[in-house]
């Protein structure tokens, strides 16, 4: 009896904890999102000045899992209101930002370290050119 | 240097001595013009036959690829005469002089697709870039009937040589030098005012290797002919805020 009810308590606890991940507010996902962001740009930027390419190729993976968000349809929804017709420049956003980061793991896998940080640059425009626009910089 | 090498070197001089508008790159008259003259190109169609500045629909925008086969221009029918002779300024500061628009009457005009503040542009994929036609609301400007990037809201004065009307662009968009012939076709021949070429190749690499099969094909110089379509075949999605 006592197992059972342990079982439940836990079965209960593992169902809110899933509830309560898909009632997450969409602002606060993308909060996290580009605070994933930034750690990924630093950990990019601190390989290429410690010419690190673990570092490089590190940070352009995690970048690669946050702008997933932005990328769907589901952008709509964690734009600030008065933004939100503006969504699908942030697709565009995400769109380049994936084209310059595969792009910069082919310039690191092969060596070019001038064009991944030509990249990283684009990254980071990419990136100002969005605020600017979504945060009205 | 040996004997045919320096026949070479006098050969070439020769050449750009009797034409010297053989000599392609920037210049700077003493007015203050800002131009540069590339190979007289053609204006086609799809199927490869000569455009007619009759047979442009109005308020359409069109899109032509020059100097370069990645480097896209708007070509635009207006519904009312451009002005003329307008006093330009590029962002460096240089002045130069827009003088109007080609056609019967003067409603024809050709700029880069390049924005001037963050090179936004064209691409098979989607434009955030176009004119709005009068009938269409633009949240760039008060009025329609400009060129608006979509991307940070910037307006260029269709009528008057692309001036910026708002918006964060710091300079007008590089001008199209048309020429229109007596049978009724369009031949482009050069850039007038600043253009942002090569910060454009610098920026889009990744780009022109998905599109054009690297930066070498994407900066080579247009020839003969300039393919000339609808905006809306040219991109698949259009976007205009």
């Amino acid at each position: 009896m006592k197992q059972i009810a342990t079982a439940l308590v836990l079965l209960g606890a593992f169902v809110s904890v899933i509830n309560a991940d898909e009632t997450k507010d969409p602002r606060s996902i993308l909060m996290e999102d580009m605070r994933t962001m930034l750690e990924s740009m630093e950990q990019i930027q601190r390989g290429g000045l410690y010419s690190s390419k673990d570092d490089m190729e590190a940070g352009v993976k995690k970048l690669q899992g946050t702008i997933k968000s932005l990328e769907s349809e589901n952008v709509k929804y964690i734009l600030p209101k008065d933004q939100k017709y503006a969504y699908a420049f942030a697709q565009k956003s995400a769109k380049m930002l994936r084209l310059y980061s595969d792009d910069l793991l082919v310039s690191v896998k092969n060596g070019h370290m001038d064009d991944a940080l030509e990249d990283y640059t684009q990254l980071l425009q990419q990136c100002t050119s969005c605020h600017i626009r979504i945060r009205n910089w | 240097m040996d004997r045919r090498n320096f026949l070479k070197v006098v050969a070439g001089a020769t050449v750009v001595a009797v034409n010297p508008s053989l000599i392609c790159g920037n210049l700077y008259a003493a007015d203050g013009l800002l131009y540069a003259a590339y190979e007289r190109a053609q204006l086609v169609d799809e199927s490869g036959s000569p455009i007619k500045a009759s047979s442009l629909e109005k308020e359409v925008t069109y899109i032509f690829n020059y100097p370069y086969a990645s480097t896209p221009c708007m070509l635009i029918d207006l519904p009312e005469s451009t002005n003329q002779n307008i006093k330009l300024k590029s962002e460096m500061g240089e002045e130069y002089i827009w003088k109007s628009g080609v056609g019967k009457d003067r409603t024809i005009v050709a700029y880069s697709a390049i924005c001037t503040h963050q090179l936004t542009h064209p691409t098979r994929n989607d434009s955030f870039i176009q004119y709005v036609p009068k009938n269409k609301p633009t949240m760039a400007y008060s009025s329609s009937g400009v060129i608006v990037c979509s991307s940070h809201l910037s307006a260029y004065d269709a009528k008057a040589g692309a001036k910026v009307l708002s918006g964060p662009a710091s300079q007008p968009l590089a001008s199209m030098v048309l020429e229109h012939a007596s049978d009724d076709t369009l031949w482009v021949v050069g850039v007038l005012g600043s253009d942002k070429f090569q910060d454009y190749f610098k920026a889009f690499k990744p780009e022109f290797k998905q599109f054009y099969n690297g930066t070498a094909k994407a900066k080579k110089l247009v020839s003969i002919s300039a393919k000339t379509i609808k905006l809306t075949k040219y991109s698949k999605e259009l976007i205009q805020y």
